[in-house]
């Protein structure tokens, strides 16, 4: 028996690389890791060259450069990273990582409920720790995600998941952040890549779409102030949209749209607003700053919204943004397996005016501050949660960013993901190095 | 006897005064009604033809056509004389497009739940509903009261009848627009044959693109030609029908400049001449225009202003439509000065009523009346084969005349009248009399100088020399005048009736409401006077494209080029060289080395700390295309071509520039196993679709495999299109092909009843080689399937693009001979890319592929020098070798790696300079070079962009001010543009076609 038991361990350590198309989710942190001589790029805008990380309990206990004195005798378990980057947890918002498997299989689909108005749909209830996607996108340094639900005038309740977990209630980060609302204009358009029907349609419910919103808040506002309410699932899920601790996300691009939108929320008390898209918010800079309202921006790898568009006014936008004092981050919106690129997207506003701190706060720091989070997460700090990787280069390099360490929560995760093992299968294949 | 006698003299009579009632096999109810009378109007001042100046004298008019027109006409005793007092004549106008008479056509297809890939009825018919060769109009044409009204209160005389559906529409007849029976008022039963792009009502799936109309109609006239030679041993009514009428003018709806350049090009293939319908923004390329050497029916649409006062609205309104605003009016204009014959139609006005008010906006933009007058009267009677009959009057014509009190091109006239076929229709609006003229007006003691002027309709008094106000108005032959100071206290309220000889007398009230009896004696009446043309507003230019981004000026002529101290990416055994000069020369690379001296007259780039690379190429790009990308209703459309669809207005040619892009391969879609025949571009962002075109480019054809050719993805409904498995996919190809051997069997043997199939014909250049594949593909079973279809049947693979799985077969492919195009990094948005990975791209490349990636989206191709960094970031490629998979790999698999892909002299001077390492996100294009021709740069992008700015403010404002003024205006729309990808299917590619 023995010996079966000791076959069947060299078994499996043997084809490890073979059968382990699904990395398993990281157990606990159980020893202090340090994280010793790598340029840690703080994502606050600054840079600690030759700098000490230390992390237990999934907490960061230590950031400091080895030309200090702190205590590391408890640190049991050193990375020696010298010349290698570190970088807080990039976060992608907005995405369907966990929601959508296959757009094009229905049955993979949970993002989209039926019906116009679900505030009360909550996303991290579909999200599905065993995606796929999940392992491909973390091995580009993207360890959070914002799931969204998407479809209708209020889609529903996303939160903020780890990329890592054995199920939705280990992987959530923050539960129910905030409602999304999708601002609809008078006219709509067909959707994304692949549509087949993109032309411009008029919005015939846009007054129905007013009406029945403008209702609905207003409902909600009295509901919030009921004392012994009957019961409203829907009315129910937007009482923390007055008090501030859920966030409105409205998803709008068009400057009138922005306003109309803004000013709807603001009319109606509710008291943290985000605006997704917002592809025109230079149009309405001073608007913004006045009413303090923070933009993820849309997909930087986006078409100008028209043909006599700059060009280019999708890459400049958050450094005119950056110059006016907005607040901003990088958005993924409806994205699931290109949200690995988000890294490169905001790489990509460094010719356009921004610098690869500052992006790198567009996709850490800025996002966790729009969403509330920057307590725990957004940024290298002391008592904030150990989400963080190890890249051998320039991470917001497509040509530098290569994670060889990453942690979420101070688990260490598994790096291997079904592509690299295909690559791995096929190279032995066909006898490659 | 003495009966006889009388009965002889009568027909002696008749036979010398020739004063037959006409004969017709109607028979009449009671007494007929025939009236033998003469017509003569006197004092007219006839302006017989658009050329000839206006003549004062008579015209004669008897049994519907003109007996005569001169000066000193004898006018015959028993005439009915019509004094014109001086009122202009002009031949009346015909409309060459009208659809009067028919009933409308309903331009929605009706909904249907699944694809109709079949003819549903008319077995002797033509394979596809959109072509009806036999369809005869006059047969369902019938006389419109109400619309005969209309149209002859605006002027016309007689129109061409059009059914408007379909491809072919088959003949139109030509019709006066009397109010008698249809058998009068039909001149010519069949004058026009129609065509156009737009399948119209047909419910049949094909054609669903405007490449499939282009090649249906091709097609059609091969038959056409192959059934009237005797090809055929079975009966076809509709290549029956068309033999039949082939000989009539023939009328084809282009509507845009670009349809007209693609009419021309059937019309070079097949030796035919068409009268082309356009759009109204042929003056975008008129020298185009006027090189297809065709007449042209033009529009009247001037776009309305849009109401500006919003904003942000107004930042919606596409420039290129702003532009168009300001410049369409000055569309006939264009054609006048380019000479091109030119004839006006009522279609496409929403209004009819601004029919005269936009001929006089168009001369206002420079049109000359004659050529305004000749675009309403002698230039469509003539495309019609009808310019012995309508168009002048003069004798043997028929009498169709617009009578004005002014000048037509005048807006304060008016048509008093309108003649067709020698029927006088008067409009009820119009007063029998003109009272407008110089009287003295006498009430009961007082004498006044009465003024009357203004519209014949609306006219307006004036009592000069006095403080008294007066108004006028007409109710029937009444006459009423309301006269008063301003203060009120003297008044007089008059009515009377005209005399003979234009006097006004009457009665009426005074101050006290005592009663009067007044006279107006007409001391001068109204004399019509011709005005001079209104000056020209100055015409802003015309930019290429017509678009955002456009350039007032294309340079043609390369420039010599000297770009120096540049970092330069070879593609060559040099690889990546430092500090080097490149010298451009007649669009070619002259010279590559160090410290060139430049050459007098020499333009100098100083690259110092930036990288050369050359020009990117997109394998795979579906931009720059119009009317859908793919035809796919038919498992095999090899007939379409991709070049009859070229959009050179596409601003996305301009965003991809930017992004260093110089050529792309423009691919059908994916939606059928043989797709269309690729087109080949380079970017040059201002010419003509023909001259995007790269010369002499090697033939390609998509091929697809898979989910979207299996239509996995397109709804439960669709089901019925063959095949619907993989398995089916395999058997199609291999009946296809086996076809495609018994066609050039066929085709070898020749003679006449060898039919030209346009499909097979395609496929047939696949087995012999001259034509190249390029297949959709995802996994590795479809893939090896198509290799081993290829063997069997002794033909190549060349390309397989998006080609997913390929790292999967990569051994089999690199024996097959295949070449790989890819996206780097897109996987799982359908089932087949479940398996795809980032590696793919090193793998096949190290297995010792020819890997490209490609970008398949307007978007991502802007930045396709990301897309080949990911080769060097899943597989470890080395840099210079990642940049040759959106240059170099691309252009050896589109077999034009001996002009493009690399820096070497003597290739094409195709470069783009980047910022920094072209791999690095940081970079970015500060200029791309096309044939030595300068297509971008950052500096002038940033100075066209301001330019755009200012001039949508100037015409914002111009816009503002004519509202203002009084012009309707419409809401801004926001314009979605439309990208397409491979799987993208149109519901009308009409709508959506430039």
């Amino acid at each position: 028996m023995p010996f079966l038991k000791f076959l069947t361990v060299l078994l499996l350590f043997i084809s490890f690389p073979v059968f382990s198309q699904k990395p398993v989710p990281a157990l606990q942190q159980s020893e202090a890791i340090l994280i010793k001589g790598g340029i840690a790029h703080t994502g606050e805008g600054t840079i600690i060259n030759n700098s000490l990380i230390g992390f237990t309990d999934g907490i960061i206990t230590l950031i400091d450069s080895t030309n200090g004195n702190a205590d590391l005798s408890k640190y049991s378990k050193v990375i020696d990273a010298t010349g290698k980057h570190i970088y807080p947890g990039f976060i992608a918002t907005n995405t369907i990582i966990g929601l959508v498997e296959i757009p094009a299989v229905r049955a993979t689909r949970d993002h989209s409920e039926t019906g116009n108005l679900n505030p009360n749909v909550r996303s991290l209830i579909a999200f599905n720790t065993d995606s796929k996607i999940i392992p491909t996108t973390r091995t580009n340094g993207v360890l959070i995600t914002q799931a969204t639900p998407f479809g209708g005038w209020i889609s529903g309740t996303s939160s903020l998941m780890d990329l890592d977990g054995w199920n939705w209630q280990d992987a959530v980060n923050t539960p129910d952040i905030g409602i999304h609302l999708f601002w609809q204009n008078e006219f709509s358009f067909g959707g994304r890549r692949g549509d087949r029907d993109p032309k411009l349609q008029l919005q015939e419910g846009y007054s129905k779409f007013i009406s029945e919103i403008r209702t609905l808040f207003s409902d909600a506002k009295a509901y919030s102030q009921l004392s012994e309410p009957v019961y409203n699932g829907r009315l129910e899920s937007m009482r923390d949209l007055f008090s501030g601790e859920k966030i409105l996300f409205i998803h709008v691009n068009y400057a009138k749209d922005i306003i109309t939108s803004v000013e709807f929320a603001l009319k109606a008390d509710v008291q943290k607003v985000v605006i997704v898209g917002g592809a025109e918010s230079y149009k309405v800079l001073d608007f913004l700053k006045e009413k303090s309202i923070p933009v993820l921006v849309r997909d930087i790898f986006s078409l100008p919204l028209t043909q006599s568009d700059e060009i280019d006014i999708q890459f400049k936008l958050p450094k005119i943004l950056s110059d006016n004092g907005i607040l901003f981050g990088f958005d993924m919106s409806n994205e699931s397996t290109q949200a690995r690129n988000l890294p490169f997207a905001a790489g990509y506003t460094t010719a356009y005016g921004l610098t690869f701190e500052e992006a790198l706060s567009a996709i850490t720091f800025n996002i966790a501050k729009i969403l509330g989070v920057d307590d725990k997460i957004g940024s290298l700090k002391v008592g904030k949660e150990a989400t963080l990787f190890v890249s051998s280069g320039n991470a917001l390099e497509i040509t530098g960013n290569n994670v060889e360490h990453a942690f979420i929560k101070g688990k260490t995760l598994d790096l291997r993901n079904e592509q690299i093992e295909l690559y791995e299968r096929y190279k032995n294949k066909y006898g490659i190095k | 006897m003495k009966h006889l006698f009388y009965f002889l003299i009568l027909l002696f009579c008749l036979s010398f005064t020739r004063s037959f009632h006409g004969q017709t096999i109607y028979p009449v109810n009671g007494p007929g009604d025939f009236r033998d009378i003469t017509y003569a109007l006197i004092n007219g001042s006839i302006i017989s033809s658009w050329d000839s100046e206006p003549l004062k004298g008579t015209l004669l008019i008897k049994m519907g056509k003109i007996l005569a027109v001169g000066e000193n006409l004898d006018i015959p005793k028993d005439a009915v004389v019509i004094d014109l007092g001086g009122k202009f004549l002009y031949p009346a106008f015909i409309d060459p497009y009208s659809s009067y008479g028919l009933s409308q056509v309903s331009k929605e297809a009706p909904p249907s739940n699944k694809p109709q890939y079949e003819r549903s009825s008319e077995k002797f018919s033509y394979w596809n509903e959109a072509l009806k060769p036999g369809f005869q109009s006059v047969s369902n044409f019938s006389v419109s009261g109400k619309d005969a009204s209309e149209l002859r209160k605006l002027g016309f005389g007689a129109v061409l009848s059009l059914n408007k559906d379909g491809i072919l529409r088959g003949t139109a007849p030509l019709v006066l627009l009397s109010d008698l029976h249809e058998v009068q008022n039909i001149i010519l039963p069949a004058a026009v044959t129609a065509y156009s792009f737009n399948k119209g009502t047909s419910q049949q799936a094909y054609p669903g693109s405007l490449i499939g109309a282009i090649a249906l109609i091709r097609q059609f006239l091969y038959d056409a030609d192959w059934y009237q030679k005797g090809g055929s041993t079975e009966y076809y009514e509709a290549l029956e029908s068309f033999s039949k009428t082939n000989h009539l003018p023939k009328l084809f709806e282009a509507d845009n400049w670009q349809n007209a350049l693609r009419v021309n090009s059937i019309a070079g293939e097949f030796k035919l001449n068409f009268v082309v319908k356009g759009g109204g923004n042929e003056y975008q390329r008129i020298n185009e225009i006027k090189k297809t050497g065709f007449s042209f029916i033009l529009p009247l649409n001037f776009p309305a202003p849009y109401d500006v006062n919003d904003i942000y609205d107004a930042d919606l309104i596409p420039f290129s439509s702003l532009k168009h605003w300001e410049l369409a009016p000055g569309n006939p204009a264009a054609f006048a000065n380019s000479n091109i014959p030119f004839a006006f139609t009522l279609e496409g006005l929403p209004d009819k009523k601004d029919f005269r008010k936009n001929i006089i906006k168009a001369i206002s933009y420079g049109l000359p009346k004659s050529e305004a007058l000749k675009a309403l009267t002698t230039t469509p009677a003539e495309m019609i084969n009808a310019g012995d009959q309508l168009g002048k009057l003069a004798q043997g014509f028929f009498a169709n005349i617009v009578i004005t009190d002014g000048d037509f091109f005048d807006e304060n006239s008016s048509i008093t009248e309108t003649w067709v076929n020698g029927i006088r229709y008067r409009s009820s609006e119009i007063p029998e009399t003109d009272i407008r003229g110089n009287y003295t007006l006498n009430i009961g003691e007082e004498n006044f100088s009465l003024e009357i002027t203004g519209k014949i309709d609306r006219p307006q008094a004036k009592i000069t020399g006095t403080g008294l106000i007066c108004k006028v108005t007409l109710n029937s032959e009444i006459v009423s005048f309301s006269i008063k100071t301003a203060g009120g206290d003297t008044s007089f309220s008059l009515s009377g009736t005209i005399n003979g000889n234009g006097d006004i007398t009457g009665s009426g009230k005074n101050t006290f409401n005592l009663p009067v009896t007044w006279k107006a004696t007409k001391t001068s009446g109204f004399i019509p006077v011709v005005k001079s043309t209104t000056s020209s507003p100055p015409l802003q230019e015309v930019i290429y494209p017509f678009e955002a981004y456009g350039r007032k000026n294309v340079s043609s002529k390369p420039g010599r080029l000297l770009i120096t101290n540049a970092t330069v990416w070879t593609n060559e055994a040099e690889g990546i060289l430092e500090n080097i000069d490149i010298l451009l020369s007649n669009g070619k690379i002259e010279y590559i080395g160090e410290n060139l001296l430049a050459p007098a007259n020499v333009r100098v780039i100083n690259a110092q700390g930036k990288h050369v690379t050359p020009g990117i190429i997109d394998e795979h790009s579906h931009i720059a295309i119009t009317g859908g990308v793919n035809e796919g209703t038919q498992s095999s459309t090899a007939e379409v071509r991709i070049s009859d669809a070229i959009n050179s207005e596409d601003i996305n040619i301009y965003r991809q520039l930017a992004g260093g892009v110089t050529i792309v391969q423009q691919l059908h879609g994916s939606a059928n196993q043989i797709g269309g025949q690729s087109s080949l571009i380079k970017l040059r962002w201002g010419k003509t679709p023909e001259e995007m075109k790269f010369e002499n480019a090697p033939g390609f054809i998509k091929f697809a495999l898979g989910e979207n050719v299996k239509q996995s993805n397109w709804g439960d409904n669709v089901n019925e299109r063959y095949p619907q498995t993989r398995m089916g996919v395999e058997q199609y190809y291999y009946d296809i092909f086996t076809r495609a051997i018994e066609y050039g069997i066929l085709k070898s043997k020749g003679g006449k009843n060898f039919r030209i199939d346009l499909d097979l014909e395609i496929i047939l250049e696949i087995l012999n080689g001259k034509r190249d594949i390029t297949c959709h593909s995802y996994v590795q079973s479809e893939i090896n399937m198509l290799m081993n279809v290829a063997d069997s049947m002794g033909f190549k693979v060349n390309t397989f693009t998006h080609i997913l799985e390929g790292y999967k077969v990569a051994d089999k492919m690199k024996k097959h001979g295949a070449n790989a195009s890819a996206f780097s990094d897109w996987w799982g948005f359908k089932f087949e890319v479940y398996e795809a990975i980032p590696y793919n791209g090193a793998i096949m490349n190290k297995v010792g592929l020819n890997v490209a990636f490609n970008s398949d989206d307007a978007e991502l191709a802007r930045r396709l020098n990301l897309e080949a960094a990911k080769a060097v970031k899943y597989g470890g490629v080395s840099q210079e070798e990642a940049l040759k998979f959106v240059t170099l790999n691309p252009a050896k698999m589109l077999k034009i790696d001996d002009r493009v892909g690399s820096i070497k002299t003597g290739k094409d001077a195709d470069l783009v300079i980047w910022s920094d390492n072209p791999l690095s996100v940081s970079a970015k294009v500060e200029t791309t070079i096309i044939d030595g021709i300068i297509y971008f740069d950052r500096i002038s992008n940033d100075s066209m962009s301001s330019w755009i700015k200012e001039e949508r403010e100037r015409i914002l404002k111009k816009m503002a001010d004519s509202k203002n003024s009084g012009e309707l205006s419409v809401k801004p729309e926001r314009k979605k543009e439309i990208h397409y990808h491979c799987d993208t299917i149109l519901e009308n590619y009409i709508e959506e076609s430039e």
